[in-house]
């Protein structure tokens, strides 16, 4: 297991780097919007019922009128709410907890929007990662089975921008080279003198290594 | 000869009539009662406006006036410069200009005032209704006012105050006293029509000089009767102790039945329900105890709920009001006296401060309340008034006429006058001696 230990965190420096940022600048921009529609959202609903002491001293005293009508009239019946998940709200009053509830709704009206941007950004952004990767995989693959089809003239194309564009320099290189050792071998076979031509074409596959020289 | 004996101790134990005990307190108690009276003075001194002389529903910063507060205050002031605990001329002075404002300032409408003012400039606040129950309470503690200064303009103010109040036009076209009107909503669909603290209002609206309520209202309310524990009572819905008690601070009911109804015994029978009713969940909150019971409309930690037992509405969570055991001190001085002491000795250093005993209290969620409120401050001033001084306040709001006239319009079978004659005395209780029976 020790051996396989990674010994260099650092690959393809330019490739890791560009992944680094590709992920980690996104992950800031959510967070960042995140936190700051959490902030204004939340924050800004209590800090703007709590502004001062008058107007927690209204709230209270806005509670405490309709407790006492519902003392006196004994009319409502309080409705399940989310807000009785919460230990802490026991001590609140019923038109406290109805004001916070009220504040919750508008905290998380406020918010939906943003998360909703959130969501179409985090997928916009997936998306134009993942392409950078995908569209050269699928490049890769197409030119794989024009190959595999005899089709020595391909070669891949990669946008600017895609990741693999060495991997696909090399790649086009080499199947450059095994296009122009088949054409040789192609245009060797074509010679009338059948001994010059199998002397040429045994010539051009000698440095060729397969699995036949096992 | 031992037959004669025996048939002779038979008929002394059993035919002689019942005479309850009166409870006499011990000089600690006396003193510790008084204590707590004087104590509870300081809200109304502290928590009215200088000014307009309104008091302040709650000790809560921001809160507004309120005119059953007010009313109480009044009484108070009255009661505290008799008594000597205020200087006479500075109760006096605070009883008058309060009243000169009621009449020349108060937002109301056909003399009915909105429940909640705001204590600089008079007027309605929170969109308040304009309340019956609530104008009910501030007249009778100005009535009382007036019986405490007679022949001065307090007396003077407080009747014009009491005449302009338009009864009729608050029974809407009903048999019933509506609860309240606002100016947007109109008459509130809502109406005094079956037992609860309503006694007084319709004594009030009987007994008027101008525009009374006819009669028939005192007998058109429902009187539902309930038991709980072999205590029988006319029961209120929300089994509050409080709805048990507000008339009372006032309306000396000793004596008067109404169709066979003897509604002073109906309230000691309503305390003794609510203190059973409490103890018999004594081992799911720890908060009742033999000496820690009174449910009743207060602060809790879910906010102001009608608390309350059966037979009612019986809602309770562990909270405990101290003004509600304490202001039964009428109909059950020793339970509400140990109640009284259980709560100062045990809890006084959370729940009892400069102006009196605070909200309430609920031991099962450590929550103490950390407000006065006027209204509780109030009837516990009025009852331990009534208790320590000689039935004080029943003797001099049972003499106006209005109460008067309300008794025999009523035909409620009155004896308010032998009890006036039994205990004439209006001086301060000796610690001996409480004029009131077990």
């Amino acid at each position: 297991m020790k051996g396989n230990r990674r010994r260099h965190f650092f690959i393809n420096k330019p490739l890791q780097l560009r992944y680094m940022l590709s992920v980690t600048v996104p992950l800031l921009l959510i967070c960042c919007v995140a936190i700051f529609g959490f902030y204004i959202g939340i924050w800004g609903s209590v800090l703007g019922a709590f502004t001062n002491e008058a107007m927690r001293d209204d709230l209270l005293t806005a509670s405490r009128m309709v407790e006492y009508e519902q003392a006196r009239y004994q009319t409502a019946h309080e409705g399940f709410s989310l807000l009785s998940l919460f230990k802490e709200t026991e001590k609140l009053g019923q038109r406290q907890r109805e004001v916070f509830h009220e504040i919750l709704n508008e905290t998380n009206r406020a918010i939906a929007w943003k998360l909703l941007l959130l969501l179409v950004l985090t997928a916009w952004g997936t998306i134009y990662v993942s392409h950078k990767i995908a569209g050269p995989l699928y490049r890769f693959s197409k030119t794989f089975s024009d190959v595999e089809r005899g089709n020595y003239r391909t070669r891949i194309f990669l946008r600017k921008g895609d990741e693999g564009h060495p991997v696909a320099k090399e790649f086009n290189a080499a199947i450059e080279s095994a296009d122009r050792l088949l054409s040789d071998l192609k245009t060797a076979a074509q010679n009338p003198d059948q001994a010059q031509a199998l002397a040429t074409i045994k010539a051009k596959l000698d440095p060729i290594k397969t699995s036949a020289d096992v | 000869m031992f037959r004669s004996f025996f048939i002779f101790f038979i008929l002394v134990t059993f035919l002689t009539p019942c005479q309850a005990e009166a409870y006499h307190p011990t000089p600690e108690e006396i003193e510790l009662i008084t204590k707590i009276e004087k104590d509870t003075l300081q809200y109304f001194i502290r928590l009215s406006d200088k000014n307009t002389g309104l008091t302040r529903d709650s000790s809560r910063s921001g809160s507004p006036s309120s005119i059953a507060a007010t009313g109480f205050a009044l009484a108070a002031f009255a009661i505290g410069g008799s008594r000597g605990w205020i200087p006479h001329d500075y109760a006096y002075n605070r009883v008058l200009a309060t009243l000169k404002v009621l009449k020349e300032d108060a937002q109301h409408q056909n003399g009915f005032f909105y429940h909640f003012l705001d204590a600089r400039s008079a007027k309605r606040v929170w969109s308040s209704e304009a309340s019956s129950i609530d104008t009910a309470l501030l007249l009778a503690g100005a009535l009382l006012a007036g019986q405490y200064y007679p022949g001065t303009e307090v007396e003077t103010i407080a009747k014009e105050l009491y005449e302009r109040v338009d009864w009729k036009w608050m029974m809407n076209g009903s048999k019933f006293i509506c609860m309240g009107w606002t100016p947007e909503s109109k008459f509130l669909p809502y109406y005094w029509d079956s037992y609860n603290e309503l006694m007084l209002l319709e004594a009030l609206a009987v007994g008027a000089p101008q525009n009374p309520a006819p009669p028939e209202t005192w007998h058109a309310w429902l009187r539902p009767e309930g038991n709980y524990n072999g205590h029988r009572v006319i029961y209120a819905s929300s089994g509050s102790l409080f709805t048990y008690q507000y008339s009372h601070a006032f309306i000396d009911f000793r004596g008067l039945k109404d169709d066979g109804n003897d509604f002073f015994d109906n309230s000691r029978e309503a305390t003794l329900a609510n203190r059973d009713f409490s103890l018999s969940f004594a081992g799911k909150y720890r908060g009742y105890s033999e000496n820690s019971w009174g449910l009743s409309a207060s602060v809790g930690p879910g906010g102001y709920k009608a608390y309350g037992s059966l037979p009612g509405g019986a809602t309770h969570d562990g909270t405990i009001a101290p003004y509600a055991a304490i202001s039964s001190i009428v109909f059950t001085p020793e339970l509400s006296i140990a109640a009284l002491k259980f709560f100062y000795n045990n809890y006084a250093e959370n729940i009892y401060g400069n102006f009196g005993f605070k909200g309430a209290f609920n031991l099962d969620k450590s929550w103490w309340a950390d407000e006065y409120l006027g209204i509780d401050q109030g009837i516990t001033l009025l009852m331990l008034e009534n208790f320590l001084n000689d039935g004080i306040v029943w003797k001099k709001f049972m003499s106006l006429d209005a109460i008067q006239k309300w008794i025999t319009l009523t035909g409620l079978a009155g004896k308010s006058d032998e009890n006036a004659s039994e205990s004439p005395s209006l001086e301060v209780a000796t610690p001996t001696a409480s004029p009131l029976p077990q």
